[in-house]
């Protein structure tokens, strides 16, 4: 799962990148990149995190 | 003497005239014709007055006789001074003025390892203390050795000339490939072991040295995340990859003529990337890796009762905390002024805006850090306090040359708040241990840095008339400028997306490999003994025996 997360991170970061061919606009760019930040985001709060989470130090 | 004399004389008689003409009834006079300038000559320099041998051998108390025409340096004997030295000179001068900030400045961010050390040790628990101290001192021989060897080519091997430093022509090799119809850099080529290619020069040198010392500051930081439980072994090997290959990709990205700063001259966004002394670079790279070392590591044993609810670990020793964070501003005033390389031309008169704009920020942050604190929990916390400090200074850091004092006390005063914000948010609800806030104050205060560009640079800088290659001054979204905040942006989701996936995977394989974590038997008895085989404080530990320090 580790792993996945890794992988969703690295797509926030490519969809972020893909603003730079696919939008001309700025705000065209602003959106994809938001887009990316959050997609990021989720794969570190929600999938990496929360892998480490469920069998943490202090239930073991 | 007899030279002086006339001077004075003759200015004696301009003033006299003046007053003269002031006090009596305005004449109309006669404009004088004008006279065609006549150039200087050789000749010229012949009359130039130098002091004589028998009056500099009676010394020179006053300062008056050194330094003259007598110390320029004359390339041929024969023909004695001549226009082509003076102007020889004149370019030394400005070289030598930006060589000696630069070098300097460097040697300031050095003695920041210093304030870490201190920071990160105070935080720690006394029976830790060698280890912590261990750490930061290590980090900083494996850190310049593996960037040595393949960092710094990484890094600046494409940069191409730096004017301030009187071009830094070696540095030329940028490995790029074309996307959507334009080149992106992604690494340097030239430089490896200061040897490869001609770069054994002393603009070069410069260059590495202060490049060197910002490296081993982003290395240090994910030494404070993860202390009392990393293993030295697994932090050697990963603090001489992070600074072999994390930490230069993404600084060639930004400062290395790479991607990110040619996002304005190849996509029309603002002025491209901009951070000018590393919120981004330095400390968002550094913040983010911390993060990845805490989750990799997992919190301290008794960090978390059996419910995950968050028991405070206390530091042992609040005076070193707050030493070390002084030391780190005292140290920043390198960190951000120092950035400009230079002191002489190209706009770099800004260095005491810059200076300003950063202290401006560190007693804002501090002091929004203090109150949210003492407001919140009812008293001013002293460890909250000094990451305040330091948070306002990681968030100036990036604009500090393009904001206005009072958009540096703007971003001051979030970033104080941002922190303990970030710092409750990490360990409550993310239930990272990170004992020093690193990645709050690096790592979420950076990133803020970074957008803070995109947000209040006022467009009133002017380094040399262009940033990145793109003509004018750098300028955020409330001076008019979108195109520069979505600049930002892609670095902020390059930092978040590559800069901490890299570093994960860097410290999972170490963990497959090394193991990243000592043992639970060391980690209880605290790693001084075990993973350095000597204590920080053996009296100390003698009278607190059978007490938990």
């Amino acid at each position: 799962m580790i792993l996945v997360g890794i992988a969703v991170t690295v797509l926030g970061f490519v969809i972020s990148l893909l603003s730079l061919g696919m939008a001309a606009s700025v705000n065209g760019r602003l959106v994809m990149v938001m887009t990316g930040l959050a997609v990021s985001l989720f794969g570190i709060i929600g999938l990496i995190n929360r892998t480490y989470l469920r069998n943490p130090i202090w239930k073991r | 003497m007899k030279q002086s004399l006339v001077q004075a004389a003759v200015l004696l008689a301009l003033t006299v005239g003046v007053f003269g003409q002031t006090s009596a009834p305005a004449t109309p006079t006669a404009q004088p014709a004008a006279v065609p300038a006549k150039p200087i000559t050789d000749t010229d320099l012949k009359s130039v007055d130098t002091p004589k041998p028998e009056e500099r051998a009676k010394g020179d108390p006053e300062g008056s006789l050194t330094g003259t025409a007598a110390d320029v340096a004359v390339s041929d004997a024969k023909r004695g001074l001549t226009i082509a030295d003076l102007v020889n000179q004149a370019g030394q001068n400005k070289i030598a003025i930006n060589f000696v900030w630069t070098l300097v400045t460097g040697y300031l961010v050095m003695f920041m390892q210093l304030g870490f050390a201190l920071l990160e040790t105070g935080l720690a628990r006394a029976k830790n203390a060698n280890h912590t101290m261990m750490m930061n001192i290590a980090v900083y021989g494996i850190g310049m050795l593996a960037y040595w060897m393949i960092g710094f080519s990484l890094q600046m091997g494409g940069v191409g000339a730096i004017a301030n430093l009187g071009g830094t022509p070696p540095l030329s090799a940028e490995y790029t490939f074309n996307l959507f119809g334009k080149p992106f850099g992604v690494f340097g080529q030239n430089g490896f072991f200061l040897m490869h290619n001609g770069t054994n020069d002393v603009a070069v040198m410069v260059l590495f040295l202060f490049q060197m010392v910002f490296m081993d500051t982003a290395a240090t930081i994910p030494t404070g995340a993860a202390v009392e439980r990393w293993k030295f072994s697994a932090f050697a090997i990963s603090s001489f990859v992070f600074a072999a290959f994390v930490y230069p990709l993404y600084a060639n990205w930004a400062w290395g003529g790479g991607w990110l700063s040619n996002l304005g001259a190849n996509f029309g966004l603002g002025k491209g990337y901009v951070d000018f002394a590393g919120s981004g670079v330095v400390h968002a790279v550094g913040g983010l890796s911390a993060l990845a070392i805490a989750m990799v590591l997992g919190p301290r044993i008794g960090k978390y009762n059996r419910q995950g609810k968050p028991q405070a670990i206390l530091a042992h020793d609040l005076v070193l905390v707050i030493t070390g964070c002084l030391i780190l501003a005292f140290g920043w005033f390198g960190f951000n002024p120092g950035s400009t390389l230079g002191a002489s031309t190209n706009g770099n008169l800004r260095i005491g805006a810059i200076a300003v704009n950063t202290m401006l920020a560190s007693a804002a942050g501090m002091m929004s850090a203090m109150f949210y604190m003492w407001t919140m929990y009812g008293k001013p916390d002293a460890s909250m306090t000094g990451n305040g400090f330091l948070a306002g200074l990681v968030a100036i850091t990036a604009p500090c040359a393009f904001v206005n004092p009072v958009g540096a006390v703007i971003i001051g005063l979030i970033a104080g708040v941002l922190v303990c914000v970030a710092v409750a948010f990490f360990e409550r609800v993310m239930k990272i241990d990170d004992p020093v806030g690193a990645v709050s104050v690096h790592g979420v205060c950076g990133i803020w840095g970074v957008i803070s560009v995109g947000l209040l640079a006022d467009g009133r800088s002017n380094f040399g008339g262009a940033w990145n290659g793109v003509n004018g001054s750098v300028r955020g979204l409330f001076y008019g400028d979108p195109g520069q905040f979505v600049a930002q942006l892609i670095g902020v989701s390059t930092l978040i997306g590559v800069v901490f996936s890299a570093s994960l995977v860097l410290y999972l394989v170490v963990d497959v490999f090394a193991g990243q974590r000592a043992s639970a038997k060391s980690e209880l008895e605290g790693l001084d003994l075990p993973e350095m085989g000597a204590l920080a404080y053996p009296e100390f530990d003698l009278t607190s025996r059978g007490v938990e320090v």
